[in-house]
């Protein structure tokens, strides 16, 4: 967060100067730059939090020796987590279910939505295998119930039993359920749970630093041209046109 | 390895196979089963229940029980304290979950994990040293806390307050939570909240709010249990670490989680509720308005819960309903409403928070029904759930105090009173209740069309329900009638009469409960005002219901039923010689301790409502027009009423000097 708050302060400041758009050169700046001390602590913890919560297990045990970073998690909650995660990716539903219940029984008890989700992927997953009846009896036994609980579920229901009615699914208008996506979207959701549950924030600090130093950079253009950085996996400083 | 782990649907073995393996005597074969049935009733309620039927909850328990005992004997023989046997490790794991899951939001499973006697096996596994069992135990026995079915945990008892302050010093942040749950579920009186503090809890919660995400939110919620009504314990609350603690709870009001945020502003509103004088700051009490309406868009529980909070926060408030009114609490609540399909527990909160934000501020009502708000409620009267109905019933209450739309007859549609009538048929009594709390104020209808509520048969429904075995449910149905009946035409108080019958009110008059005899004091006290013809139905069946009255002020010492039995005198004293005379008679009859009549009694009351009252049945007695004035008047002055009332001319209160002067006036025209 600090890196952000010093960026807004010299926009504050830069803003005070003048109100006509101001050239930086790139020396001045990088002058600027230098007066801004960032610990390297603060950065480790950074990529350490990144890698735990992107579940880079073995990577995360290296930097932790590496670095003597400590991460604020168990590391080897992150290999049940990435379990779990990987068997929704692999349409391995029931599987994921046993796994996320031994990690943490509470998680499915207490988030409706999220075991619902998983139980429409398991649907999904039959309707994929061409399991026609045991998917119709699948929706019947465990579905049916769930959306009669919270009547807001019915929809994504019956999006999904619509699967069946067409002879190929996949390019029907509800065939985006059978795309891999899909699994991406509720294994990203089991896995924000998960982290939830463990006291973890579910998204990586990084992407939003680099997020809060593009809108940074955005407010600032209106006002001054300085060197900026354009492409975010060089970071390389780039000249103002002038 | 498990071999069930494919992704068919059909992989799942049957219920009843299942429990009848949990008593498999081969260990492998016992584990699986308790497993596959945990994995089965998480998040199933459905499931939950045919287990629960099918009696896997004392076959789950009586393997823990067994587990445990062989832990003890191995312990006893000498064995490492660890329990070095996986197996036993993971069928004590297994089966807490099991435990705990049938407990999770169940409270049928919670009385059945209970009956089994699992509770104190549980309690023991908290002191296995295996962290995995004693955190699988303490989770279960959180589940069990979080239902109100749980046992009340004694704190006042020697040895407890020092289990619980173990429990809150524990390392795991399960058995912290547990710790906290207890509280949350088992602190109510003053008493307890005094001996948490001064066994130091107070300060153990508040560093579990520097703790990790699940134990601030359950330090959160014991927090608002240990000051709940208790000034005390509040002041010395918000003196720790000099207001730092109270200004840290604030600041989770502004916590990136959703919950957070929630249970901080309980805990905000219960301290607030009992020590008015604290977050005064108009600042924080936007804040919380501003917060709990964001909170409703909540897909989730805080969603369901934030409607019940923000109720909290405003009821019987008017400062924050005017905040909340400005911060247009009732667009975001219609538009809330207007989503459809909403789950019944979010659908009540949304009404409640309607009906407290509608109870006081005619701003309110008017902004509600300007939004179609009317409608929306109208459909819920119908709803499924009993809550919701209830609720929008409690709602209607509220919006139909709006005098200016009860003048102009807005309430008094088809498309409420249909519904609100059905509802009157109700098996609940709560619904009942709130049915005729609205219909009662529909009724104080100013324009001629209560017969639409005739033609409905509201009139039977009511006087059926007049004869309730629920002493609340007649109250409240008498109490509709007396409104009905308040200032109606001639042709409406007859069908209401023919309907209730002389002898039903007659009884009702009599009725066990003072509050009723009340009720039906002024319901007759408003058929009988008006025109002559309406004095007569106390004289139908010989005068039941007049000899009724004349008893109930002989017996009577509550003032708010000598209040209405008086009026009722007085309205019959305004019809013609013979009323007049009739009510002369109850008047001079001796109250029941035999030492004075009824009028004098009531004249040296002390109530100056009463002493009112009674001096307008002696005008009404003496008003110089009526030929028989003068009888009355000598026979009032040989009893000794005239005097009393002369000497009352300077009385304190100016409603009773005024009848006061008008006797003395009317006299002169005796003398």
């Amino acid at each position: 967060m600090s890196l952000f708050w010093i960026v807004i302060r010299q926009l504050a400041e830069i803003e005070a100067m003048a109100a006509s758009k101001k050239v930086i050169t790139r020396d001045e700046w990088e002058r600027k730059l230098n007066d801004v001390k960032i610990r390297k602590e603060d950065m480790n913890k950074l990529v350490m939090n990144f890698l735990v919560t992107e579940g880079y297990v073995d990577a995360a045990e290296k930097f932790r020796m590496e670095s003597g970073t400590e991460p604020d998690i168990d590391l080897a909650t992150i290999t049940d987590r990435m379990a779990v995660k990987k068997a929704v990716q692999c349409g391995k539903v029931e599987d994921a279910i046993e796994k996320v219940n031994d990690l943490n029984p509470e998680i499915l008890d207490t988030n409706p939505q999220l075991f619902f989700h998983l139980q429409q992927q398991r649907l999904i997953e039959l309707i994929r295998n061409g399991k026609i009846e045991e998917a119709l009896e699948f929706a019947q036994e465990e579905l049916a119930p769930r959306v009669e609980e919270n009547q807001s579920f019915l929809e994504e229901l019956e999006r999904t039993v619509a699967l069946l009615a067409f002879e190929d699914a996949s390019n029907s208008p509800v065939g985006e359920l059978l795309d891999v996506s899909q699994r991406l979207k509720t294994a990203g959701e089991v896995n924000a749970a998960i982290l939830t549950s463990q006291s973890h924030e579910k998204d990586p600090k990084l992407p939003n630093l680099l997020k809060m130093l593009v809108w940074a950079q955005d407010q600032l253009d209106e006002k001054v041209a300085y060197p900026r950085i354009n492409d975010l996996s060089t970071a390389v400083l780039e000249d103002p046109a002038v | 390895m498990p071999t069930t782990t494919t992704s068919s649907a059909l992989s799942q073995q049957r219920p009843t196979d299942l429990v009848s393996r949990l008593s498999s005597p081969e260990p492998e074969i016992k584990l699986k089963a308790l497993r596959e049935v945990k994995n089965q009733i998480i998040g199933n309620r459905t499931k939950k229940l045919s287990f629960l039927e099918l009696g896997a909850i004392p076959a789950v328990a009586s393997i823990l029980s067994a587990t445990l005992a062989e832990v003890d004997s191995r312990f006893a023989g000498g064995d490492d304290i660890n329990i070095a046997n996986k197996y036993t490790s993971n069928v004590l794991v297994q089966s807490a979950a099991a435990l705990g899951s049938f407990a999770c939001g169940f409270d049928a499973g919670v009385r059945a994990v209970l009956d089994a006697g699992a509770f104190s096996h549980l309690i023991r596994l908290l002191s296995v040293p295996d962290y995995k069992v004693a955190d699988a135990g303490a989770r279960s026995l959180r589940m069990i806390y979080q239902s109100k079915k749980a046992p009340k945990f004694e704190f006042l008892k020697e040895k407890n307050m020092e289990f619980l302050l173990s429990l809150l010093n524990s390392e795991s942040e399960n058995i912290t939570g547990l710790g906290a749950s207890i509280i949350t579920h088992s602190c109510t009186t003053n008493e307890e909240q005094r001996a948490l503090c001064d066994a130091g809890v107070l300060k153990k919660l508040v560093s579990l709010l520097e703790g990790s995400l699940s134990q601030r939110d359950a330090s959160l919620e014991s927090l608002a249990a240990v000051f709940k009504n208790n000034a005390n314990v509040i002041s010395e609350f918000v003196r720790l670490e000099r207001g730092r603690v109270l200004s840290s709870i604030i600041e989770l009001t502004k916590d990136r989680y959703p919950r957070t945020r929630l249970l901080a502003c309980v805990c905000l509103i219960v301290l607030r509720n009992t020590s008015p004088q604290h977050l005064q700051d108009l600042v924080i009490k936007t804040g919380m308005v501003d917060l709990l309406l964001e909170l409703l868009d909540d897909p989730g529980q805080v969603g369901d819960e934030a409607s019940f909070v923000f109720s909290s926060l405003i009821a019987e408030k008017e400062d924050l309903q005017k905040l909340a009114f400005e911060a247009n609490a009732l667009d975001k609540l219609c538009n809330h409403f207007q989503k459809g399909q909403l789950h019944p527990k979010r659908l009540q909160g949304v009404l409640l928070a309607l009906a407290d934000l509608c109870s006081n501020l005619e701003t309110c009502r008017s902004k509600f029904l300007s939004l179609q708000g009317l409608k929306l409620v109208a459909d819920a009267l119908t709803h499924d759930s009993v809550d919701v109905r209830t609720a929008s019933c409690i709602c209607l209450r509220s919006v139909t105090r709006s005098i200016k739309n009860l003048c102009a007859g807005y309430f008094m549609n088809e498309k409420l009173i249909i519904p609100l009538i059905q509802l009157l048929d109700d098996s609940s009594v709560s619904i009942q209740v709130a049915a005729l709390g609205t219909i009662s104020n529909i009724l104080i209808d100013f324009t001629t069309r209560k017969s639409t509520f005739i033609q409905y048969g509201g009139v039977k429904h009511l006087a059926q329900l007049s004869k309730s075995m629920d002493s609340v449910v007649r109250l409240n149905a008498l109490w509709a009638l007396r409104n009905m009946v308040f200032l109606s035409d001639e042709k409406c108080k007859e069908g209401i009469f023919l309907e209730l019958t002389a002898s039903l009110l007659a009884s009702l008059i009599c009725d066990t409960e003072p509050s009723v005899q009340e009720q039906a004091l002024a319901l007759v006290r408003n058929l009988v005002d008006g025109c002559i013809n309406s004095v007569e139905y106390v004289f139908s069946e010989d005068g039941i219901i007049l000899d009724a009255v004349g008893r109930q002020l002989q017996r009577t010492s509550k003032a708010e039923i000598g209040i209405q039995g008086m009026y009722v005198l007085t309205n019959v004293a305004s019809g013609n010689e013979f009323h007049k005379d009739a009510v002369m008679d109850r008047l001079l009859a001796q109250a029941n301790d035999g030492t004075q009549s009824v009028i004098i009694k009531f004249l040296e009351s002390h109530d100056s409502r009463l002493r009112t009252a009674a001096v307008w049945v002696v005008v009404n007695l003496t008003a110089p027009s009526c030929p028989g004035a003068v009888a009355r008047f000598v026979k009032l002055q040989n009893t000794g009423v005239v005097s009393q009332v002369t000497s009352m001319v300077n009385d304190p209160c100016l409603d009773v000097k005024l009848r006061v002067k008008m006797v003395l006036n009317q006299s002169y025209d005796f003398r």
